[in-house]
């Protein structure tokens, strides 16, 4: 899993009331994968990053960074720092390359752990904890 | 792209003088004979990736266009044409050639016509004008290295004269007799002599001169054979004797027409089994995906060949095509709800889009059969991981945040301003460029919700929570297509796509049939048969319009038009077919037949377990006397 999927990733359960984000990292195995692919370019990276930026949680992303062991990122990002190519680059890094293999996930709202094997996390909560009611 | 193999270049030499007069370039597609439905749909879409405009009025100086295919003198009108000729401005047709190489296509120039002679006058003269354009260029002010220069950004202008080259013939699979062929070619005798390289076959800077007979095919792609009932006289005679000339003709037909053309040789158009209704005659440009060798050909990317396969997987092909239709690029951030084996995301991954995929089954985190899962295939083929979430797409928008954060203030540079200030409450954040996915229907694999199928479902043990597999429960046809709809028009972005398979049972109807959403506009519907009965169709949609959350309840309540009864013919469609196929004739006398089969082959299994058991028993004995 990778941390910006982490950055939009809530529990789903009713208890969590949408709160149940974001998840508290235990990391047990965390792995830098970097193999670009054909069309991966630098500009194609920041273009990315530009485009993610809005979207993020900045606050979350930093937690999260730093509980798999990342703490180079600054607390508040700042218009130069979203201007700036070299770190724009980075956090390209740190957003696609970083993957959480193995740990858990746990919801800040109810303390629903959600394991998180093989790189994927499972965030199906049990049938006992599904209440039956259709969105 | 897999269904563009070829295309021709030519100026317009018989169209209209205003077209004439800007320089257009005519390219000739021809695609493979498989899915000649979705054809046109997919190249619209990857022209429309690229930016090229595909309209249809003739004389506007940009935009590429259809232009009308030769028909034949007849005036009988004819289906299952597997070409297209695209009109280009020349700077469009830089990008196109662009486009190509990145997709392996193959490429041509040329021109067309329904008479050889008339084909083959139109090249002579293309390339006589071009030559002369050549030497004005030069002469004019000593710039042989600019035209060389462009020679290599647009292959399709002007070429070295000194480069070797070769001339092929294609007839769609037919046979042309070799003397035939020698008259083909000597048709194009002043074309080819103005040529100054040298004849290579296998070099690799030689340029391909292509020629096309086209020929009338049938819905399945294969020739459509001359009435045979002139020549039934003849067959029987002379069957044997022309054996050993035709050897590797697919089907019987041909065999007996050609033998009885043996007795026409006086007859020079005898010698084909079918009537041409067009020519096409250019240079081939580039390579084609669908080559079995090359490391990029679509055989390389066959299921056959991949470590991680599930009953259903998509097939390579047909996920290229779903990637084409859903714009997919390198720029693509695309979705599947339904990731499976990761399939279709894979065909995304080749083509350099981030990839998301989530699933609530249990296989997507376990895989199957020990060390298989769905990262092997994206590792086997060098990919970048997609990007794997097992959660449950009926509660898409519980699992996953607004795409928007709650604190918009830690950010204020200048471009990312416009965006947040835009923002109001009531629009849903968008996230995809496409959602691309081959949803359960039952068919092979049912659809599962969160949820037990028991009102009160037994607490899970303490104990057991670590190891327990959750309960699932079954998940309506009409709520899956409701709910995918529905988190496509939320988190696409506007003019996003969405493509979805949907099974097509006999009494489908497109109009009514077929979801829809305010949000989402019906862009292609191809069709692809399997049976009489049955069929796929690949839907592509757009978003057109920004979601508003606030008319949720509205956008779900339209999805069917015919509420129930639609979704209900694409759901439970294993027990309809089986139901179609005991209406069959014969079905039971058929059905005994293979449970009679079964059995013996059941009980030759068991003979051989017994035999093998004996034989091992044997051996221990021997050893143990030993």
């Amino acid at each position: 899993m990778r941390l910006l999927t982490h950055n939009t990733m809530r529990n789903n359960s009713k208890e969590a009331k949408g709160m149940g984000f974001p998840f508290k990292i235990t990391a047990a195995e965390v792995k830098v994968i970097d193999n670009p692919d054909a069309g991966a370019t630098e500009e194609r990276d920041i273009d990315f990053v530009k485009r993610m930026l809005p979207i993020l949680e900045w606050t979350a992303l930093v937690r999260a960074a730093s509980e798999c062991g990342i703490s180079s990122l600054p607390h508040t990002l700042t218009t130069d720092l979203a201007e700036s190519r070299p770190f724009l680059q980075a956090l390209y890094h740190i957003l696609m390359n970083v993957h959480l293999i193995k740990g858990m996930l746990t919801c800040p709202v109810t303390g629903r752990e959600f394991p998180v094997t093989n790189g994927v996390p499972n965030m199906m909560l049990e049938e006992d904890e599904c209440e039956r009611v259709r969105l | 792209m897999t269904v563009i193999s070829m295309e021709h270049i030519v100026p317009v030499v018989n169209k209209t003088a205003a077209i004439q007069q800007q320089q257009r370039y005519l390219v000739l597609v021809e695609f493979v004979y498989r899915h000649l439905n979705f054809q046109l749909a997919e190249l619209k879409s990857i022209l429309e990736a690229h930016g090229i405009h595909l309209g249809s009025s003739s004389g506007s100086s940009s935009g590429c266009e259809i232009l009308p295919l030769p028909v034949p003198p007849t005036n009988r009108s004819i289906s299952n044409r597997a070409f297209v000729i695209l009109s280009f401005p020349i700077e469009e047709a830089k990008r196109w050639s662009g486009l190509t190489q990145t997709h392996e296509e193959q490429q041509l120039w040329g021109c067309s016509s329904t008479n050889l002679k008339d084909c083959a006058n139109q090249s002579f003269q293309w390339l006589n004008r071009k030559t002369n354009n050549n030497e004005v260029e030069s002469s004019s002010s000593s710039q042989s290295s600019s035209s060389f220069q462009r020679d290599c950004i647009l292959p399709l202008v002007c070429d070295d004269p000194e480069r070797p080259w070769k001339f092929t013939i294609h007839t769609l699979g037919t046979k042309v007799r070799r003397d035939e062929q020698d008259l083909m070619r000597k048709t194009f005798q002043d074309t080819l002599d103005s040529l100054k390289g040298p004849v290579k076959l296998d070099d690799p800077t030689t340029q391909e001169f292509l020629l096309i007979r086209e020929i009338e095919l049938d819905g399945k792609g294969s020739a459509l054979l001359r009435t045979a009932a002139t020549n039934n006289n003849n067959n029987n005679n002379n069957k044997t004797s022309s054996d050993d000339n035709d050897d590797d003709n697919n089907s019987n037909n041909i065999t007996e027409m050609t033998s009885s053309q043996k007795n026409n040789k006086n007859n020079k158009d005898a010698y084909y089994n079918t009537d041409a209704i067009a020519y096409y005659f250019g240079r081939v440009l580039g390579g084609r995906i669908r080559s079995n060798e090359g490391s990029r050909g679509l055989d390389h990317y066959s299921l056959k060949s991949r470590p991680y396969l599930g009953p259903t997987s998509m097939d390579a092909e047909l996920s290229f095509v779903m990637t084409s239709l859903g714009k997919v690029t390198t720029e693509s951030i695309v979705y599947d709800p339904f990731v499976g084996t990761g399939s279709i995301l894979l065909a995304c991954a080749m083509r350099g889009a981030y990839c998301i995929g989530s699933d609530i089954d249990i296989r997507v985190l376990r895989g199957r059969g020990g060390n298989q899962t769905i990262w092997k295939n994206f590792d086997h083929y060098k990919l970048p991981r997609p990007e794997i979430v097992r959660s449950d797409n009926a509660l898409y928008h519980r699992h996953y945040r607004h795409h928007r954060p709650t604190t918009t203030t830690h950010i204020s540079s200048s471009t990312t301003a416009t965006t947040t200030t835009a923002t109001t409450t009531n629009i849903a954040p968008h996230l995809y460029d496409a959602i691309i996915c081959d949803p359960p229907y039952g068919i092979r694999a049912g659809a599962r919700q969160t949820g037990s199928k028991l009102d009160n479902p037994r607490p899970v043990l303490e104990e057991n929570r670590h190891n327990h597999i959750a309960q699932t429960k079954t998940y309506s046809v009409s709520d899956v297509m409701s709910d995918l709809l529905d988190v496509a028009a939320s988190t696409l972005k506007v003019g996003g796509r969405l493509v979805y398979i949907i099974p097509s049972f006999r009494d489908f109807e497109e109009d009514r049939d077929l979801p829809r959403h305010d949000c989402l506009e019906l862009i292609d519907s191809c069709f692809q048969p399997f049976s009489n009965d049955l069929g796929r169709r690949i839907v592509a949609m757009k978003k057109i319009i920004d979601y508003d959350v606030s008319k949720r309840t509205e956008y779900l309540q339209s999805i069917w038009i015919d509420g129930a009864e639609s979704a209900e013919k694409c759901a439970n469609l294993r027990d309809k077919i089986m139901e179609a196929a005991r209406e069959k004739p014969g079905y039971e006398e058929k059905a005994a037949i293979r449970k009679v089969k079964r059995k013996a082959n059941k009980e030759a299994k068991k003979q051989e377990k017994k035999r093998s058991k004996q034989e091992e028993n044997q051996s221990q004995q021997i050893k143990s006397t030993i």
